[in-house]
């Protein structure tokens, strides 16, 4: 030390501002202390009732439910269900993997949930895992839900059948349907395009809008995603990056619940296997999107969520984009108008089969409280319950008799019957592809179709990787 | 010592006086380039905060106009009325309170003592151990999550702000900068104390431990701003609503699939900025200073 | 590491009651730090270590797996992407971040009214109080292709359209720009108070050799501000290795695997993909990849950094 650097010694006033400092610092020690006594409950958690497992816990995803609905869901229940004390984990997770992360977790240490709402993208891996078959329960008590059945779409049933056997009740869905900005189209001078438009159709009807638009404006605007994303395309066009195919099984719930018409062509649930991203059809769509992105119709999509999209929409910037009913809820929550906007399918090509996702609770295997669990799911799909908890249509419910124009009156679309005529017009119409390797499908697609889209000449070795990914992911067991 | 070194105030030697005078319209505008220059960055870094503050007084319908009204044309509080009626602020705040302020004190504690012991004191292993708690900075969250996760389980500890506190007193980066600052000072002073009969504990708190209270200061607002806004482990550990922090609590704002209105996501980030700004606010001059006369050595 | 450590040793020892008095209370200074890192610090990570050698979904009980979950780590492309990617990003970031932190430091120490230089001053300190993920979301916005305000700002000077998140070349500057944004404050600050700690004589003396702007500051400020720089490349590097937030949310690793960082390859392969084991081996990967960096950095110091 040839140089000390010069000890940080208070300045000015020393001795009466240290004194002054130190009589600070004890106060602020003393209150710290009185604080931190106050409020021991708080730090050990002490003041929350049923932390000790003596409770049927329900884990929901947090963004998913107004925390205020949150406990009049639970209220509501115990009214009904005295005998049975719930426990509501709002997981404060803001995508699903942060979700499942949560759940893994507490699975590692033993205290997993009883009861887990789950989306199309784990149904099959909690069913294949984690989840509990509720064949027995349902057909024991098929008269108390006959009614709820004969509501539901046998499509949407069928996405939480899992070989053969039943997991969930669905509970809410959302097809890709295609939202269209009205003020874009009275700009470019078009009508809302009919029920059985084209792919065609729609390049012509982006064509024009372009063309009236003018700088700063997007026709076509999408997220890479495994929802919503290139799957509407693929499955318009008859195709899917996984073979599809249904497991055997399943008559058991079809015939009880559904009469012939709606039961045919239903099986066990849907398997994905081989991967056939090398497809022509798939290797089309590519093309098609490139073309798009290309021309300047519609730009390289972006990752993640697309909660950026409203605001772009609301303005005029953008003149159509795919969404679900849960996007109406978002729109009108954003302010804009419900004669802003309006929806109609998604353009035919080669079929106009859709895609969606849906969602319902799971019980798991490990819950010691099945049967009370059971009692949970039953009431998660009771027609009030759905109706008080859906009241800003941030979703679609799972059941056909709400979607009501009453419903749709304030907050919806003018042609908000899309939304359920989805899967009643187009009854192939099904959930995205979703195995129980699900996590390394949707990363290998959504990763190939950004360099896809991302060069031109681009698709080709793009799907090449992408084949060899999901070759990857399909050989190993979740 | 202070903020202001280099100031007009400097002396010079007379040549260079000469020199200054005959240069200064264009020292002078060099001035002002600078101080513009300094103004343009600024900006740029204020910008995006501007922004959303602006963005959560307005309509999310305008939140994609170009050009960006800093200051909204018909600005509305809806988007905070929305929080506070959707979420219990309060007890997020609290929660959020507790455990940032709890692990901000607990942090300055041992990391002084720890960083007095690694800079002034002799004792064997010194290096290993500096290494070691140098290298826990080196691990992600992330590999950790699941063990620590287990052994909270073990103290009892998991679903209560004590799980997110306990773990995080011990500072890595704390004692290595309270370290470095201390080795900014004299050993003289102690052994003086020693002389004059003063204990090692005494040594530490009547003489040393005053000097160090700016670097205290920054190892403080430091930790405050981290655990402020850490989401990953508050999301792992806390299970019950009423254990929740302030950022797991805005995740209810962005609504089903992402539906939330962008007003009120935003409101709720700037609601949450506020506590640290005011923490920074607070802990500026003793920063300054701290940051000032630490040197922090390598 | 310190020229105070040598001499640390030297004059201590004298007495040997009293140095037994001192090495108890070390210990017991020591004792809150070093018992928290070990119970949640090196045990987890021993913790993690043996973890490699296994599979574990989480679910069913771990099996042994010899070395094969660091066989997959050289297998899989996308992992060697990634790690590519955290090297490159730490070396942008970092030199980005220390170069500016350093310029506006410099620029600072001008003469100008004391408000405005405080006032500069928070404004650079401001964004490390805000949390990563929410600003980041925000940023989201403001870069977007379409109709972000960065791209209308380039087009107000006469630029085209910069595809920031969808482009591999562009997503890996944008998640650069958006990290240094948040993260120069803190080496500004350090640079700051070193910059404050230079004697005052030693510019006066380089002033009088006639050395200005530039010269002096490669002469005389730079090698004398050089344990600052140190201990802001150290922390730097650490933290910029970790970088996990900014691409999660900005990019999710893409386009492609343009940004995809090692944390992130970690997360997904645990928390999505249930092959904890094999994220373990990503983890102790990092780990010594980070202790190697830092313990070239402290090597290199011995040539480069100059203490008073």
């Amino acid at each position: 030390m040839t140089t000390p650097a010069p000890p940080p010694a208070p300045r000015r006033g020393t001795p009466s501002r240290r004194t002054l400092l130190r009589a600070g610092g004890y106060g602020l020690a003393a209150a710290g202390l009185a604080s931190t006594a106050a409020n021991w409950d708080r730090l050990t958690a002490s003041d929350i009732p049923g932390r000790d497992g003596s409770m049927l816990t329900v884990a929901i995803l947090g963004s998913a439910i107004d925390p205020n609905q949150q406990s009049v869901l639970v209220e509501d229940f115990q009214r009904l269900h005295p005998g049975i004390k719930v426990r509501l984990l709002a997981v404060q997770a803001t995508d699903w993997n942060d979700f499942f992360a949560k759940i893994l977790t507490q699975i590692a240490a033993g205290s997993a949930p009883d009861v887990v709402y789950v989306a199309t993208e784990g149904v099959q891996l909690f069913a294949d895992r984690l989840g509990l078959a509720l064949d027995d329960r349902v057909r024991r008590d098929a008269g108390e839900l006959r009614e709820f059945f004969a509501d539901v779409h046998p499509s949407l049933v069928e996405s939480m059948m899992y070989e053969g056997s039943l997991y969930q009740l669905p509970v809410e869905f959302n097809a890709a349907d295609m939202y269209l900005s009205k003020k874009v189209l009275t700009r470019t001078g078009a009508e809302l395009p009919p029920a059985d438009w084209t792919r065609d159709d729609f390049t012509a009807l982006l064509r024009d809008m372009k063309r009236a638009g003018g700088r700063g404006f997007t026709p076509f605007f999408w997220t890479n995603r495994l929802w919503g994303g290139v799957v509407p395309w693929l499955f318009a066009n008859g195709t899917n990056v996984l073979t599809e195919s249904k497991a055997p099984g399943g008559d058991w719930l079809w015939n009880t619940f559904y009469d012939p018409a709606m039961r045919r062509g239903r099986g066990g649930g849907f398997r994905w296997t081989t991967p056939q991203a090398l497809d022509a059809r798939v290797e089309e769509v590519y093309e098609y999107l490139a073309s798009l992105v290309h021309d300047g119709l519609c730009s390289r999509p972006e990752g993640g969520s697309g909660t950026n999209l409203i605001g772009a929409f609301s303005t005029g910037r953008v003149g159509a984009t795919p969404a679900g009913g849960f996007w109406a809820g978002g729109l009108s929550a954003a302010g804009v108008r419900r004669d802003a906007y309006d929806t109609q399918f998604f353009p035919r090509w080669r079929t106009q089969r859709h895609q969606y996702g849906a969602a319902g609770y799971a019980i798991l295997r490990t819950s010691k409280r099945q049967d009370e669990a059971w009692e949970f799911v039953k009431y998660s799909v009771r027609k009030d319950v759905m109706t008080r908890l859906f009241q800003a249509n941030e979703t679609t419910p799972a059941r056909r008799s709400m979607l009501t124009a009453e419903r749709y009156a304030k907050t919806g679309p003018a042609h908000w019957d899309v939304f359920y005529d989805t899967l009643d017009r187009f009854p192939t119409t099904g959930p995205i592809p979703a195995p129980p390797q699900v996590a390394a499908v949707d990363l290998a697609l959504t990763k190939h179709t950004a360099t896809a889209l991302g060069s031109r000449r681009g698709v080709r070795p793009a799907l090449r990787a992408l084949q060899r990914d999901l070759e990857r992911a399909m050989e190993r067991d979740v | 010592m202070t903020a202001v070194s280099y100031s007009s105030s400097s002396p010079t030697a007379p040549e260079r006086l000469r020199e200054r005078v005959g240069s200064l319209t264009a020292r002078r505008l060099g001035t002002a380039a600078r101080v513009a220059g300094l103004l343009v960055v600024a900006l740029l870094t204020i910008g995006p905060v501007v922004w959303t503050v602006s963005t959560s007084l307005r309509s999310p319908a305008e939140s994609f106009d170009l050009p960006p009204r800093l200051i909204p044309a018909d600005g509305t509080l809806s988007a905070y009325r929305q929080v506070f009626g959707q979420l219990d602020v309060w007890l997020l705040a609290l929660n959020s309170a507790l455990v940032t302020g709890l692990i901000a004190v607990g942090q300055m504690i041992t990391a002084g003592l720890a960083g007095y012991a690694f800079a002034l004191l002799d004792f064997r292993f010194k290096r290993p151990l500096f290494g070691l708690v140098l290298a826990t900075m080196m691990v992600p969250v992330q590999v950790t999550i699941v063990p620590v996760f287990l052994i909270l389980k073990g103290m009892g500890l998991t679903d209560t702000l004590l799980a997110l506190i306990v773990p995080a007193v011990p500072t890595a980066f704390g004692t290595f900068l309270m370290r470095q600052y201390f080795l900014t000072m004299p050993k003289e002073l102690g052994e003086a104390a020693m002389i004059d009969g003063a204990g090692p504990w005494r040594i530490f708190r009547s003489v040393y431990a005053p000097l160090a209270t700016p670097g205290l200061a920054i190892v403080g607002v430091l930790a405050f701003n981290y655990h402020w806004n850490e989401f990953f482990r508050p999301l792992i550990l806390e299970t019950s609503n009423q254990n929740f922090t302030m950022p797991l609590g805005l995740v209810s704002l962005q609504g089903n699939l992402g539906t939330g209105s962008i007003s009120v996501v935003l409101a709720g980030v700037v609601l949450s900025m506020i506590p640290a700004v005011v923490v920074f606010v607070i802990g500026q001059r003793p920063l300054r200073e701290g940051i000032t006369s630490s040197g922090l050595k390598g | 590491m310190s020229s105070t450590d040598s001499t640390t040793h030297a004059t201590t020892g004298t007495r040997a009651g009293r140095s037994r008095a001192a090495r108890v209370t070390a210990w017991l200074f020591l004792a809150p730090t070093m018992l928290g890192v070990l119970v949640f610090t090196v045990v987890p990570i021993v913790g993690s270590v043996v973890l490699s050698f296994f599979h574990w979904d989480v679910i069913d009980r771990p099996t042994y797996a010899g070395l094969s979950n660091y066989g997959e780590l050289t297998a899989d492309t996308s992992i060697l992407t990634a790690f590519r990617n955290t090297l490159l990003f730490m070396v942008l970031a970092v030199t980005l971040q220390l170069a500016v932190a350093l310029v506006l430091a410099l620029a600072l120490q001008g003469r100008m009214p004391r408000w405005i230089q405080q006032a500069l001053r928070s404004a650079f300190f401001f964004p490390l109080v805000l949390s990563a993920a929410s600003i980041s979301v925000v940023m989201k916005y403001l870069f977007n292709q379409d109709f972000g305000v960065v791209n209308w700002l380039l087009g107000q000077v006469g630029a085209a359209p910069v595809p920031w998140l969808t482009s591999e070349g562009w997503a890996m500057a944008a998640v650069v720009l958006v990290y240094v944004w948040q993260q120069f404050g803190f080496s500004f600050l350090l640079f700051v108070g070193g910059l404050a700690n230079i004697p005052r004589e030693l510019h006066e003396a380089a002033a009088m050799d006639g050395a200005t702007g530039l010269r002096k500051h490669l002469r005389i400020t730079i090698p004398l501000l050089s344990p600052t720089l140190l201990v802001a490349s150290v922390v730097g590097v650490i933290n910029a290795l970790q970088v996990f937030e900014q691409p999660y949310v900005l990019t999710d690793g893409g386009p492609g695997d343009a940004t995809r960082t090692a944390v992130m390859v970690l997360y997904q392969t645990a928390f999505e993909q249930l092959r904890f084991g094999e994220a373990s081996a990503v983890g102790v990967v990092l780990f010594v990849l980070i202790l190697a960096v830092t313990a070239l950095q402290f090597r290199l110091s011995r040539r480069f950094v100059h203490y008073q």
